[in-house]
């Protein structure tokens, strides 16, 4: 039995120790927001956060994780940085087809939260690691940039 | 149906090394390059043939220390760990921020990279001027291999199986008049596997080259470095003369002997290499970048 922590409730799974968080968190928690795209840690869609630093789920087995805590897009869907996030990313038309959105808000609230004031630079490094296929990531870099502006003062607080 | 699959993750570095002693294990670290070797249908755990052992929790394998001018780095810090610690030497932190992306760094570490021994490993050419060794641990005690001795062949490594490797060590890393480069070539900046990689260490006596180092990454099975070729520059003045320079040049050119693959050609990875050496080579002056 492997015990760990999601978006704030203890929880215990029998999966196989090498089965991946993202299989876990999407099959047996129902949690779909987190997206499989390559499977090997290359495009950012299963982004998590395991104990508060982002990370791609698909890379990490759950036997070790045991006492960890995981947060998905579900769990910070209500805080104000969701919010501040979210209308951004609509007001800058950072989401078309939107698959790659929540790793892509995973990794933006990441950033914020290490560097509330991040230049363009920062943001693109921010978000390397996700790949988008549909805006091109300029309207994306603009969507992080108008958050940091819009919640500034946020971002420190965890 | 569905075979049980054993793991151990212990709490301590001496429980883990006796289960190693009493069983042949797959050591996972970050995981990030095991996760994908096994990989799976989706949906389906990754079938790995032994059983495993999760170290990536154990800070015995994470501190970062100094004694007297030597670096040690427990294997399983992450890079992003090691960017922030400021024992780190700079060029080894800015070849760390060219390698994956945020996500990856956070979970990937560097005891992984070495054991993982890919042609391509990222740390790999700067570890190699760098003249790091493995200090490795088991039961029987501790004992420490050069790392070109250490990887022998593609994810081929000299690590019995009841070993772990617990510290990378970087002799003398905090000596004066230093002068590392690092350089990587691959298709996107983020989470690329490189198709060329570079790294250059030079150490000066005013104009005279006292030492110089160079390996190169995935262009053969493993680092390409020439310890021959390298003492040729010894004693000579920067900025170099155009004929020291051709030479280092043609004597590299005779042993990189790179393969075409997926990522990149062997006459593409050639040029590069050698371009790369050149441009080292030809500097006027070295950052001191230590």
């Amino acid at each position: 039995m492997i015990t760990f922590t999601l978006n704030g409730r203890k929880v215990e799974t029998d999966a196989p120790p090498t089965a991946r968080l993202l299989d876990v968190i999407r099959d047996d928690y129902e949690l779909i927001g987190t997206k499989e795209g390559c499977g090997e840690g290359e495009c950012g869609a299963c982004s998590v956060f395991v104990n508060n630093l982002l990370q791609n789920s698909c890379l990490i087995p759950i036997g070790s994780i045991e006492g960890a805590e995981i947060i998905t897009i579900e769990g910070i869907m209500e805080s104000e940085q969701f919010k501040i996030l979210d209308e951004s990313y609509s007001h800058a038309g950072g989401v078309q087809c939107g698959y790659c959105i929540p790793g892509m808000v995973m990794a933006s609230a990441a950033l914020l939260s290490q560097n509330p004031h991040p230049s363009e630079a920062e943001i693109r490094e921010g978000i390397s690691g996700n790949l988008c296929r549909c805006t091109g990531y300029n309207m994306i870099v603009d969507a992080v940039s108008l958050a940091a502006k819009k919640g500034d003062g946020l971002w420190q607080k965890k | 149906m569905a075979e049980k699959i054993t793991a151990y993750r212990f709490d301590q570095l001496d429980q883990t090394l006796s289960q190693l002693n009493k069983e042949n294990c797959a050591i996972i670290a970050g995981g990030t390059d095991v996760m994908v070797m096994y990989k799976s249908r989706r949906g389906v755990p990754p079938k790995i043939p032994k059983p495993i052992v999760f170290i990536d929790h154990l800070s015995e394998l994470k501190r970062v220390y100094q004694k007297h001018k030597d670096l040690y780095i427990g294997a399983c810090s992450t890079y992003s760990e090691l960017l922030e610690n400021p024992l780190i030497p700079g060029p080894l932190k800015k070849a760390i921020k060219t390698i994956a992306a945020p996500a990856i760094r956070n979970r990937g570490t560097l005891g992984g990279n070495v054991c993982n021994a890919s042609p391509a490993g990222d740390t790999l050419p700067l570890l190699y001027v760098y003249n790091a060794k493995l200090l490795l641990r088991s039961v029987n005690g501790e004992r420490i291999v050069a790392i070109s001795d250490f990887i022998q062949g593609v994810r081929r490594i000299q690590r019995e199986r009841n070993e772990i490797v617990a510290e990378i060590i970087l002799p003398s890393v905090m000596e004066e008049g230093a002068h590392v480069v690092f350089e990587k070539v691959g298709n996107r900046n983020a989470d690329a596997i490189a198709k060329v990689g570079f790294a250059g260490y030079i150490r000066l006596n005013g104009a005279v080259i006292e030492d110089a180092r160079f390996a190169f990454g995935a262009v053969g099975p493993t680092m390409v470095r020439s310890v021959d070729i390298e003492k040729g520059l010894f004693g000579k003045t920067i900025p170099l003369a155009d004929t020291d320079i051709a030479q280092v040049v043609g004597a590299f050119d005779k042993i990189i002997k790179p393969i075409d693959d997926q990522r990149s050609t062997a006459i593409y990875r050639k040029t590069v290499a050698l371009n790369l050496l050149r441009y080292f080579l030809s500097m006027n002056q070295y950052q001191h970048n230590q």
